[in-house]
């Protein structure tokens, strides 16, 4: 019983803020006496709430939305309309609305994720303008832009309530809601692949992440969320109308606030939201309505000079000279992540031997492969048959089709015709490319996509988490891994900061952590100084030692021919040349291809 | 009935020729600065404005005080190009999307401050003139605008085409680097594309005045439609531009009389998420598309 | 003192070191070639000299002025002229279109009608084709308007980034012969190529990059004759 009480109070301890600031919430309101400063309040934290739902899509999964107001308006509709006409508590509307807004958001969603920037924002606020117009225009049904007022019933069942204190109360658990969910997808496989797209969808694909379905479910939670503060605030407010509940100035500020804040954290869209409401609150009410405007017009300002001097939000930087001050003072301790053992306790990665016996002796062949781009033929005619455990250097001339061959197996491309034959099956033209890595086929770009602003650990577990699911384990083969390939000192750098070499090895260990059968290599050792080169070939080599092929695309010449067990030859997207290096460098087609014609082999 | 028809089709084309005149300004941007400029609705409400205050105060008609108001437009896009968008061009490029987006709100607000949100028109001789062709009615002061949209697309053709400074910038728009190696002053050439786009939205702007009151966020209207306009005809592209407006103006002018007027925008607001999702490279844009990320 | 002098060049891509330690010299008159495989960093050493890349170590000179600090197009109107890799014609421009703009900067224009004849008499097919589109010429003809676009700028050296890339073997000759043709009218030309032969046998002087560095040099003649030359391309 100990045991469970020790846990608990560990528990409490590591935690200790967050109760501290749950209490505060709890009892605040209770201070809280003028209606004037409820109301400021409750703007506070249904702003926070709206730019916390927002964040999901937008800063986590980097989807700029500026529409989001859709989902708030069809909240705020849903519920009212069943309330007025069946009298339905507003509670289950809110629900009603919410699902109603899921399906809603999974319709644009599906269509238009495959915008990007500007124009997955642009469409956004079309969609959204389009629902404000059909609102006023099925007037029938919405009183149009009359709007909608709500009959004052007070009670718990109709939401409706004399004192703000109770809204207060009510919005102030939403709040705690939408930071909970924020925080549980931070932690988890989906918050991982949501910000794995959000830096770099191609790489996030091969990795195990399907990119699509992740999109949705974060649009799908976002916009249950919405709906949810949309249904509250019609409540609140006791009217509703087309352009106060559609309006393009709410899904602009939803996305300013995240982005004020800082994209992507769970703090920063409350800040934004804490800089907005005390702005908007002074310089509208105060000023008793003579500055219009200008809270907004500040407030552009504002969103001006962060973009340019404070890229990552208010926050961070906040962050940046609030933390060492609070270090010095002892306040903070740092962060130790749960389960995280210490590097003396792992276990030396990939060593759980796999039994190979049962598995077909060639891994990967095509047959009669083309693939071609506009009228440029890439890939011709090509027969390749690669077997288990082996290194194959693929090299060639610029141009020859070595990416193409990798895109081609690897799901991120459809060939024009032709087989591709992996583990015995047929994967030809399978796509996209997540599906790949989970039968076993990991890769790495030309160039370097690391996930730049996400820790070491952090990319490496993307890749886990295309085998595992819970997080504590995800971590722990991602540790592995980083051991494995040497990078274990540098887990809690930002990738970005890395040297190329590093990156390149993050790619590495990232692909290596879907645990793949076989793995593509695409000029693996450009730019590296000779000691890198030497220390790439040797980790190579153990990762042949762990049973999985490799092919490598190369033009390190003396590096892959001295590592490689055979080398294929592609020019032209033919295969002019195949065997051992020392076959393949006296072949006078080579020679041709690499040395130009005439040239005299002395 | 054919004559309703004509009238409808007039409209629209008149329209379109408005549209078109709002739309140039930004697909001209984003062909050769590759940025979409989302404060560009507000320069047209500047315009707008200048002309009202212009007219109000001293009395210039708009059809004058173009010649002060563009040439100054013309400088605040240049000054534009060097404060906001340059420091900016290397950067991820959500930051140009919310400087440019910040840039439009602070302006809206910033008029709202100023100005209020009173509709103000000016009241000139011809605002009211109509050309009589047979039964049909033509607007003078949109006929005025079409043909100055007719005159702009031509004159911008000859001017990309015929001198240097064009040639310069449409170098730019196909091939950013190669024209570096041409030794074409790359900044120099933004800033000239700034500075005509932003110029000619304000011109844009002053010659609506005898036709539509301003106020703060008319600009933000225009640009959506502005927006969906460049997207259909092919960013990038001043011809599609100008077929994108008119193409808007008649589908706005048939759906507001044969379905219903609330519905008109939502119309164009279909077509534009349409485009966008079956051929986003719009009717006759190809130029610059890839790099805005479609797949 | 030679036309262009590179010294102790080091550029970085971020974090990534394209190139050690990297001198050349240029001497006018010549036709010098800078070789080597794949990856090498060849186009870096254009790209540096033309501006378009910054180095972060080392210095270069160009008639005996530093030029590091200058913008890419102050090192045209100077007379540091490169035709790019693939050719990166203006697609839609016509090929008169192209060839004008090849002489935007100031010194050029002057020269734009004799120019134009020159590079008409070097290539008379372009003048047959002078109204057609860029992206509508065959690959051959394309690198010759890439040449052509080069010659407008009044170069003083003329520099070439794989000019054989892609083409056909006859064409490739033609282009070779082109290069000569150009270097005998007085032009100083710094060949990138990745076709050694050919390349080595009309140069003066001779570079070979290998991962960022200068391994070998020499004249022309004697690298052809070397055997480490193979070594680095083919690794053994």
């Amino acid at each position: 019983m100990s045991e469970g009480k020790n846990k608990t109070i560990k528990l409490l301890k590591a935690n200790i803020y967050y109760i501290f600031i749950v209490i505060i919430l709890c009892v605040l309101p209770l201070f809280v006496r003028n209606p004037y400063y409820a109301h400021i309040f409750i703007m506070f934290f249904s702003y926070a709430f709206l730019a916390m739902a927002w964040n999901i899509i937008g800063g986590y999964g980097g989807q700029l939305s500026l529409g989001h107001s859709i989902f708030y308006g069809l909240g705020a509709y849903t519920s009212t309309l069943l309330f007025v006409h069946f009298d339905l508590s507003p509670w289950l509307g809110m629900l009603v609305g919410g699902i109603l807004a899921i399906s809603i958001s999974v319709a644009i969603g599906y269509p238009c994720f495959r915008l990007h920037g500007p124009f997955f924002a642009m469409s956004t606020l079309a969609v959204c303008e389009v629902f404000r117009i059909l609102t006023v225009y099925f007037s029938d049904l919405t009183e149009g832009s009359i709007g909608i007022s709500i009959p004052i019933r007070f009670g718990l069942k109709n939401m409706i309530f004399e004192h703000k204190i109770t809204y207060l109360y009510i919005i102030i658990g939403f709040f705690s809601l939408a930071v909970l969910v924020s925080k549980l997808i931070e932690k988890s496989k989906f918050g991982y692949q949501l910000i794995a797209l959000r830096e770099d969808e191609d790489a996030a694909e091969s990795s195990g992440v399907d990119v699509t379905r992740t999109k949705l479910k974060a649009i799908m939670i976002s916009a249950f969320l919405t709906a949810m503060a949309g249904s509250f605030h019609a409540q609140y407010a006791l009217y509703i109308d087309p352009s106060g509940e559609f309006s393009i100035l709410l899904s602009v500020l939803m996305a300013v606030m995240a982005i004020l804040g800082g994209v992507g954290t769970v703090f920063g869209p409350i800040l934004g939201a804490a800089l907005l409401v005390p702005l908007q609150e002074i310089l509208r009410g105060q000023l008793g309505g003579q500055l219009h405007g200008l809270h907004l017009f500040i407030y552009g300002v504002l969103v001006i000079i962060v973009v340019m001097f404070l890229p990552h939000g208010i926050f961070e930087w906040l962050k940046g000279w609030i933390l060492p001050w609070l270090n010095k003072l002892q306040i903070l301790t740092p962060e130790m992540p749960e389960g995280e053992r210490a590097r003396e306790d792992l276990v030396a990665w990939g060593r759980a031997a796999r039994d190979m016996s049962h598995e077909d002796e060639v891994i990967l062949r095509t047959r009669d492969l083309w693939k071609s781009f506009g009228g440029l033929v890439a890939i011709r005619n090509l027969d390749v048959d690669i077997r288990r455990g082996e290194i194959i250097g693929l090299i060639g001339p610029n141009g020859a089709g070595k990416t193409t061959l990798f895109d081609l197996i690897s799901g991120i491309i459809k060939p024009d015709s032709g087989v591709v034959e992996y583990n015995g099956s047929n994967i030809t033209g399978i796509r996209p490319a997540h599906k790949l890595c989970h039968r076993g086929i990991g890769r790495t770009f030309q160039i370097v996509k690391p996930f730049g602003n996400i820790t070491v650990l952090k990319n490496v577990m993307v890749g886990a988490f295309a085998r595992e699911g819970a997080e504590e384990k995800a971590r722990e083969e991602a540790l592995e891994v980083l051991d494995f390939v040497g990078l274990y000192p540098k887990k809690d750098n930002l990738a970005k900061s890395l040297t190329i070499g590093d990156r390149k090895r993050v790619e590495l260990a990232r692909a290596l952590a879907t645990r793949p059968k076989l793995l593509l290599l695409d000029e693996t050792m450009a730019g590296l100084n000779p000691k890198e080169i030497g220390e790439a070939l040797v980790l190579i080599q153990k990762i042949r030692e762990h049973g999985i092929t490799v092919i490598l695309i190369e033009h390190v010449m003396h590096a892959i021919m001295n590592l490689s067990d055979r080398v294929i030859i592609m020019h032209h997207g033919e295969k002019i040349a195949e065997g051992t290096p020392r076959e393949v460098a006296s072949d006078e087609r080579v020679i041709k291809a690499y040395l130009g014609e005439e040239y005299v082999v002395i | 009935m054919l004559e309703i028809i004509l009238q409808v089709a007039i409209n629209g084309l008149l329209l379109g020729g408005i549209y078109a005149l709002v739309a140039i300004g930004l697909t001209l941007i984003f062909g050769v600065v590759r940025v979409i400029n989302f404060a560009q609705g507000e320069f047209l409400m500047i315009g707008m404005y200048a002309a009202f205050w212009l007219s109000h105060l001293l009395g210039i008609d708009p059809y004058f005080s173009f010649l002060i108001i563009t040439p100054l437009l013309f400088l605040v896009g240049i000054m534009m190009q060097k404060v906001i968008i340059k420091p900016l061009l290397n950067a991820p490029s959500l930051a140009l999307i919310f400087a440019t987006f910040g840039l439009s709100i602070a302006l809206q607000n910033g008029a709202l401050l100023l100005w209020k949100a009173d509709h103000r028109a000016i009241q000139t001789s011809y605002s009211n003139s109509v050309l009589l062709l047979g039964n049909l009615i033509i607007s003078v002061p949109r006929l005025v605008i079409f043909a100055v949209a007719v005159a702009i697309v031509i004159g911008l053709f000859l001017f990309l085409q015929r001198t240097y400074w064009g040639k310069a910038m449409t170098a730019v728009a196909q091939d950013r680097e190669a024209a570096m190696l041409m030794g074409v002053d790359i900044h120099k050439v933004y800033m000239l594309a700034f500075g005509l786009g932003i110029g000619l939205e304000a011109l844009a702007g002053v010659l609506l005045m005898p036709v539509y009151s301003a106020y703060p966020t008319i600009g933000f209207q225009f640009c959506i439609i502005a927006f969906v306009i460049v997207v259909l005809g092919g960013m990038g592209n001043i011809f599609g531009a100008f077929l994108g407006g008119l193409i808007i103006g008649l589908v706005e002018a048939f759906s507001g009389f044969f379905i219903s007027p609330q519905l008109q925008a939502a119309l164009y607001y279909v077509i534009f998420v349409i485009v966008l999702v079956i051929r986003p490279q719009g009717l006759l844009g190809m130029v610059g598309a890839q790099e805005m990320g479609f797949k | 003192m030679s036309l262009f002098e590179m010294e102790g060049i080091e550029i970085f891509y971020e974090d990534v070191q394209i190139l050690w330690e990297v001198s050349l010299r240029v001497e006018e008159g010549e036709i010098t070639s800078v070789v080597g495989g794949n990856g090498a960093g060849k186009s870096t050493i254009l790209n540096t000299i033309s501006g378009l890349t910054s180095c972060r170590l080392g210095s270069m000179r160009f008639l005996g002025e530093t030029i590091d600090t200058l913008p890419p197009h102050e090192r045209v109107a100077l007379g540091l002229v490169q035709i790019p890799e693939g050719r990166r014609l203006f697609p839609y421009m016509t090929v008169l279109g192209n060839l004008e703009i090849g002489c935007f900067n100031a010194r050029a224009r002057e020269k734009k009608e004799e120019s134009l004849e020159k590079v008409f008499a070097l290539f008379p097919l372009l003048e047959e084709r002078k109204s057609q589109l860029a992206r509508t010429l065959s690959g051959g003809e394309q690198q010759m308007l890439a040449v052509g676009r080069g010659m407008m700028s009044q170069p003083k050296l003329l520099m070439m980034d794989e000019p054989s890339l892609g083409l056909a073997p006859i064409v490739v000759k033609m282009i070779f012969e082109t290069v000569r043709s150009i270097n005998s009218q007085g032009v100083t030309v710094l060949l990138v190529e990745q076709n050694v032969r050919q390349c080595l046998d009309l140069s003066n002087r001779g570079y070979v990059l290998e991962n960022g560095r200068i391994v070998l040099q020499g004249t022309g003649q004697e690298l052809l004759k070397n055997e480490h030359l193979r070594k680095a391309y083919l690794g053994l």
